[in-house]
């Protein structure tokens, strides 16, 4: 075995998880307004993550994500390949790794800790809410994508172009969770993959089975060097065994291996799970107690402007189908749906808002339910989507400049693609003039008129949460609303602006 | 003492009576009106309606010279239909693209700040349908703050200064291409409104007194060729629509940027009602300062059919 040829191999490694990281951000990109989107959500369909904790949570097999079938197959054939090679934050963890100078390696390991996370995972589920999007790899990853790196990417190709700038309104928490994540590196490498990563987790429990290990083969002198490049600790040097639940089949330990009794190869034998009583518990009763805790933290009610996106389904329900992956948020042609911080508890952490004052929901465009992986925001056809009532416009009399400065604005009104803002005459104080008034009957909610609400700071036009209109299925057109839509005769006073004789 | 010879009195009176005999035009009624506002006003064929109307009042020569850097402003602020009226007809600005093309333009420009979502905006307006060529002719968004620069108004009582866009500011020309729909605060949209499509800040103007802003507005952005697309109006319900429709298969064409507006005001009606243009503040408040003419007594209007 010469040295050239183990780079060779190393090196394809990197290729390929470079392909597959480049496909997750090509995916990414591509998953912007008026591109075909079919393939965009293509690495969450292979997520056995979401297809188990969701399907539990919501109580329904997601379908979407059925094809993670394959994944565990295929794990039960060739062990943790996804970890090693496909993982778009494995990777990305194993640049920061590769940067990150270590002083010692530290012998800091809770391996368990992942069996533990997913079963917390599963527990909370069971018990009725999705914490999914903490742990899940390739949500945070896409996350992260959205919530920090696009936003700084849009601002460097916007000095360039013409494309505007992305901005959310959360960022912050994102960068820690990912700058934690990366940086746990110090401790050792791969910290997250090996002692963390619930997805990790289903997987190692998984190859333990699988049919190729990675083995020691007779005439090991024990030097120890497979396990010092192991990057998973999963070589135990002193009974010449490698634990196939914690090898993510990285190659590096079959080429370093001076004697060359590393191989890959057909192996049933099991080493055993080391999860204490003690362990189990915890993880148990933390799944128990959490679920009941976040609920206790719900301050939706409170302001009455939790919009969501249009077409999304009842809100106990699309909490736990949600996967807060955020890509309604990258595709969201006006900035308008933001993350929330805690406006829908602590569950309903950086799930989709839409935060009109940003952008409203543009009439022609349904793009957030058609990249929604999981369908928590439907797929509704375009008209269907105009129909969805997410909250009502409620003007502030007191800050409004056409009710309370006498100012020919009407904005609002100019705003509303569905005429549901009103300019009738109105005399205060001996002025006559048009004002504006919402027909709740008609308005959606879309906020497009308290994004250009002209005066400083909040806008006089506010959407809350008034009418919204949520349905798991069933159409949102109903005849009442097409026949009050067609009315020609909309009550319209002849604007201020014409001089009547 | 002078006397008057038969000769001369034969003279002068032939002369007199020679004069008499010479073509009107030269004196008189025809010379007066000649000083208003010309007006050129087609109707019918689609397709041919811009030439028509621009040939009327001189050709596009007239207006466009060769090498010229032309903007041309057409309405696409709304994410709506091309058929409710809200935007300009992408089939009338190819027209007009093309007439700047045919006269020598060097490169055409056509720009607009967008209310709704541009990328929808451009989508639903067709716009991208009158880039007749590629090297010439450019669709510019106005998207971007940079993309404007501060400009005193001189005269402005309500504006002392507004941003306006830089393209318009270094081209040669400016064609307006507004749509003629209805407004719900000034009442009607035309080519003085329309040049609120080029300002970063438009929101401000309706914190100030808008007929009297959108007046200054166009003292500090001024219009080579105003031609408004009538081809079909939208009588009320605007400016975004959805509202009454109704065709007029009209464009109506002028260098005087109120004389087109205010001839436009009076060829239908809006919200069900009869305006002329004396009967809309904004085309007052332009007129007060000298901007164009309101009273369409006193215009040329030359109407051709095609």
């Amino acid at each position: 075995m010469t040295a050239k040829r183990d780079k060779y191999h190393l090196l394809l490694r990197w290729v390929i998880q470079v392909f597959f990281l480049s496909l997750f951000i090509y995916f990414f990109i591509q998953t912007r307004y008026g591109i075909a989107v079919i393939s965009q959500d293509f690495f969450f369909r292979f997520d056995p993550l979401i297809l188990i904790v969701t399907s539990i949570a919501y109580r329904t097999i997601i379908s979407a994500a059925l094809l993670s079938v394959i994944l565990l197959i295929g794990t039960l054939i060739f062990g943790r390949f996804f970890c090693g090679f496909i993982c778009p934050l494995g990777t990305t963890i194993d640049v920061f790794d590769s940067i990150i100078r270590r002083k010692k390696h530290i012998r800091l390991s809770f391996k368990n800790g992942k069996y533990l996370i997913l079963l917390f995972l599963i527990i909370s589920a069971l018990i009725g809410s999705s914490f999914l999007y903490l742990f899940d790899p390739l949500v945070i990853f896409e996350r992260t994508l959205t919530l920090l790196f696009y936003p700084i990417a849009t601002y460097f190709i916007g000095v360039f172009t013409l494309g505007t700038n992305a901005v959310y309104i959360e960022a912050m928490l994102t960068l820690t969770v990912f700058a934690a994540i990366i940086s746990l590196g110090i401790l050792t490498p791969r910290f997250w993959c090996r002692n963390l990563c619930p997805l990790g987790g289903i997987l190692a429990v998984l190859s333990k089975f699988s049919l190729f290990k990675f083995s020691i083969l007779k005439g090991c002198t024990s030097c120890g060097v497979c396990a010092d490049v192991c990057p998973t600790g999963a070589i135990d040097i002193e009974n010449e065994r490698i634990d196939a639940a914690e090898c993510i089949d990285c190659l590096r330990c079959h080429y370093a291996c001076p004697q060359n009794v590393v191989s890959y190869r057909i192996n049933l034998t099991c080493t055993p799970y080391s999860i204490t009583r003690r362990q189990f518990i915890s993880a148990f009763g933390a799944g128990l107690v959490a679920v009941p805790l976040a609920r206790s933290l719900i301050h939706q009610k409170l302001e009455g402007r939790l919009i969501r996106p249009p077409g999304s389904i009842p809100e106990p329900d699309f909490l736990n189908l949600c996967i807060h992956c955020g890509k309604c948020m990258k595709i969201c042609p006006t900035n308008g749906l933001q993350p929330c911080i805690l406006e829908a508890g602590i569950y309903g952490l950086w799930t989709p808002r839409l935060v009109a004052r940003i952008g409203g929901c543009e009439k022609n465009c349904n793009m957030c339910g058609q990249v929604c992986p999981t369908s928590a925001i439907r797929n509704l056809p375009l008209e269907e989507k105009t129909y969805v009532r997410m909250g009502t416009a409620v003007i502030d009399r007191s800050r409004c400049i056409a009710w309370e400065q006498d100012k020919v604005c009407l904005i609002c009104d100019e705003a509303c693609p569905y005429n549901a803002i009103s300019s009738l005459s109105e005399t205060i104080r001996g002025n006559t003039l048009l004002r504006p008034f919402v027909d709740e009957r008609i308005c959606t909610g879309c906020g497009l008129c308290e994004a250009r609400c002209p005066i400083e700071g909040a806008s006089a036009i506010q959407i809350f949460s008034i009418n919204e209109e949520r349905k798991k299925t069933g159409t949102y057109i109903t005849e009442e609303k097409v026949k009050l839509r067609a009315c020609e005769d909309k009550p319209e006073d002849i604007p201020t602006g014409f001089i009547v004789e | 003492m002078n006397r008057i010879t038969r000769r001369e009195f034969l003279k002068l009176s032939t002369g007199a009576f020679v004069v008499t005999l010479l073509p009107k035009p030269i004196f008189g009624s025809e010379l007066k009106v000649s000083n208003g506002p010309l007006i050129g006003v087609a109707r019918g064929e689609k397709s041919k309606l811009v030439e028509a109307a621009v040939n009327a009042i001189g050709g596009i020569e007239k207006f466009i010279n060769k090498g010229d850097r032309v903007c041309i402003k057409p309405n696409i602020s709304f994410a709506a239909n091309v058929d409710c009226g809200a935007t300009t007809s992408p089939e009338v600005v190819k027209q007009v693209v093309q007439l700047c093309l045919d006269a020598g333009a060097s490169n055409v420009i056509i720009l607009d700040h967008t209310i709704q979502d541009t990328t929808l905006c451009i989508e639903k307006s067709r716009i991208e349908e009158a880039i007749v060529d590629d090297k010439k002719v450019r669709l510019l968004p106005l998207t971007k703050e940079r993309q404007f620069a501060e400009v005193e108004v001189p005269q402005g009582k309500e504006l002392n200064s507004i941003k306006v866009a830089k393209a318009i500011q270094t081209a040669d020309k400016l064609i307006n291409l507004p749509t003629a729909k209805s407004h719900s605060a000034t009442g009607v949209s035309l080519g003085m409104k329309n040049l609120m499509g080029l300002i970063w800040n438009r929101g401000y103007l309706h914190r100030v007194n808008l007929h009297r802003a959108i007046a200054e507005l166009a003292t500090v952005i001024k219009t080579d060729l105003t031609i408004v697309d009538a081809t079909r109006a939208l009588t009320s319900g605007g400016p975004g629509g959805p509202g009454k429709t109704v065709t007029l298969s009209t464009v109506i064409a002028g260098s005087d940027i109120v004389a087109v507006d205010s001839y436009t005001v009076g060829t239908t009606q809006w919200y069900n009602k009869s305006f002329l243009g004396t009967n809309v503040k904004y085309l007052v408040a332009a007129s007060d300062m000298a901007l164009g003419e309101i009273n369409t007594d006193r215009m040329t209007i030359k109407k051709v059919e095609v």
